[in-house]
């Protein structure tokens, strides 16, 4: 009986004794799930490539990815909204350092039926409107006869930020409303691709080409409407577009500055552009 | 067989020998431990979610007011949230898993019941993310294009949370009704057999009053995982804060999007909330609402189970 018992717990011990002695590269990574696709590619590859072992985690989007890498939790953050002082004063001990890896557009995208009934653009003044909800029917944009259901994107995501401060000025002046909540963007997309009526946040590389979803335009103080395309997101015409970052603590050092330096590289400005952001060269 | 024979010497439990045994030694420290995690995990509420309810007093609880970024908090809404959808799901659940627990336990032949109830126990395993997933990809959009007469905003509602959560404390309700209901002894049904009941009357009046205690815990502890469960919940309720109906008995609710105390605690506000302490107060505070809710559930459903038995066997 006892030496079952020994034999038992051997069996169990062994993994853990086994990974002890190849496992020597960990980075763990963690934050916004606009980053996501290109990381976790990135860490697919490196895998592969060079043996490490990468956790690529989106718990919390950015506002996760700022907190782990505040408290010492994880190697790398991953955000799609710059730095504010606000982060920094919440962890003053930090010393966050942000590397600018990609650009995106901040789209906002509406149900196909709105699309389709005449809703393609927005000026910046209907958009508030809709998120104060003192617009509850898109008839009264001259579309069709269907309560607005608006997806807000959960307070503490990159998206939502970048999206109040363009609405409002600054997050902090952005008005207190109760939608429902949409998290990530795969929820975000397909909760809004799933109903007649809806509006969301939504990164612009999410929104292109896919069904029943589409990115409308904003009409801007002159009267014109821009659509959001990699070229007016380029020139900074469409006015919500933004920068995404990889954020740690400190200078990086060893593999966490080889794992920043082969997302700024071609290979990985290619895994960028693939998933639909733009490159930052 | 050291435990075959420790368990059926009665003498050595009533009378515990000194020195202590190893077995002995040992369950006495896990049993330590579990309930030093016990007490740590209420020390730990308690104290880092008492000072919300030093700034809003009363109003944590009696309003409909969070607002983080002006330093508002009234949890109503979902305490409301939470009260609602676990109580609609025990309500849907029940004359399922009654009905299943009766055919298993009184009609059912011995070598099907074991297939049967194995089964519906198994519901019980598959892990909560997958009712979640499925409640997206199938409910939602049923949900939504049944009720469209009541103009849902979309799938998200929380009546879409209560049907996923009823099914997900089905085979809970189901099996531990089972058990009492198979608990209640054979005298007593072959003595009303034997006074010539028919097998209905027998169980209506023989098994069914003596097995109600049983019952009640079952509800009762399924009451308490449906309190508990986040993610199946935070996928499909909508997530939108601060919607409570001018009546309590207005059924509009059912079908808006809202929030219960778990679907706020596993959204990214917590991210938001570290470091803050009045924040992270409120959040610690909406656990220890629900920890009290279980806690309350959970004991109420063990006494009823005791008494019960007591009642049958005394």
């Amino acid at each position: 009986m006892k030496k079952i018992g020994w034999i038992v717990l051997a069996i169990l011990l062994l993994p853990s004794i086994l990974n002890a002695k190849e496992g020597e590269v960990k980075i763990k990574i963690q934050g916004s799930t606009t980053v996501n696709p290109v990381i976790s590619e990135a860490a697919e590859i490196l895998r592969a490539e060079r043996g490490w072992t990468i956790y690529v985690d989106t718990q919390g989007g950015s506002s996760g990815g700022i907190s782990a890498v505040g408290e010492g939790f994880v190697d790398i953050g991953m955000i799609s909204k710059p730095i504010s002082e606000a982060d920094r004063n919440k962890y003053a001990s930090a010393n966050f350092e942000s590397f600018k890896i990609g650009i995106d557009g901040l789209a906002l995208v509406v149900s196909q039926p709105v699309w389709d009934s005449g809703i393609q653009f927005l000026s910046k003044k209907q958009i508030q409107q809709l998120y104060e909800r003192k617009i509850l029917n898109w008839k009264e944009l001259g579309g069709q006869d269907s309560k607005v259901v608006f997806y807000n994107k959960e307070p503490g995501r990159g998206t939502w930020e970048v999206f109040s401060n363009w609405a409002y000025g600054s997050y902090k002046n952005s008005p207190l409303v109760a939608h429902p909540e949409v998290g990530a963007n795969e929820e975000a997309k397909n909760k809004v691709a799933f109903h007649n009526s809806a509006i969301t946040q939504l990164s612009y590389a999410w929104a292109e080409n896919s069904e029943r979803i589409k990115a409308i335009g904003i009409q801007l103080p002159t009267g014109e409407s821009v659509m959001p395309t990699k070229e007016t997101i380029m020139s900074g015409e469409y006015p919500l577009s933004r920068s995404l970052f990889l954020v740690t603590n400190g200078k990086p050092t060893g593999y966490q500055k080889e794992f920043i330096d082969f997302i700024l590289s071609d290979r990985g400005q290619e895994l960028v552009k693939k998933y639909g952001y733009l490159s930052v060269r | 067989m050291g435990i075959l024979v420790f368990v059926s010497s009665k003498a050595i439990l009533s009378k515990p020998t000194f020195p202590f045994s190893v077995t002995g030694a040992f369950s006495l420290i896990f049993t330590l431990v579990s309930l030093l995690f016990f007490c740590g995990m209420a020390l730990f509420l308690l104290i880092q979610g008492s000072p919300i309810f030093f700034q809003e007093q009363l109003s944590f609880i009696t309003d409909a007011d969070w607002f983080y970024r002006i330093n508002q908090y009234g949890a109503a809404s979902m305490i409301y949230g939470t009260i609602l959808v676990s109580f609609l799901a025990i309500v849907l659940s029940l004359p399922f898993a009654l009905g299943s627990a009766i055919l298993t336990s009184e009609f059912l032949p011995n070598s099907i019941r074991v297939y049967v109830k194995s089964f519906i126990e198994l519901l019980a395993g598959i892990p909560s993310v997958v009712y979640g997933l499925l409640g997206v990809l199938f409910l939602r959009p049923l949900i939504f294009k049944w009720f469209a007469p009541f103009s849902p905003e979309s799938g998200d509602t929380l009546l879409t949370a209560s049907v996923i959560l009823a099914v997900m404390i089905l085979p809970t309700v189901m099996s531990l009704s089972e058990d009492a209901l198979r608990g209640v002894s054979k005298e007593h049904r072959e003595v009303a057999l034997s006074l010539g009941l028919t097998r209905l009357e027998t169980f209506v009046h023989g098994v069914l009053p003596r097995a109600i205690p049983g019952i009640i815990a079952a509800v009762l502890l399924g009451l308490g995982r449906a309190l508990g469960e986040t993610i199946a919940v935070y996928l499909v309720i909508g997530r939108a804060d601060n919607r409570l109906s001018d009546s309590l008995f207005s059924l509009k609710p059912l079908f808006e999007a809202g929030q219960t105390i778990t679907s706020k605690l596993g959204g990214s506000e917590l991210y938001i909330a570290y470091g803050e302490p009045t924040h992270w107060s409120a959040m610690i505070g909406l656990g220890l609402i629900l920890f009290v809710f279980v806690g309350v559930i959970v004991a109420m459903g063990e006494a009823v189970n005791w008494l019960g038995r007591k009642y049958q066997h005394g």
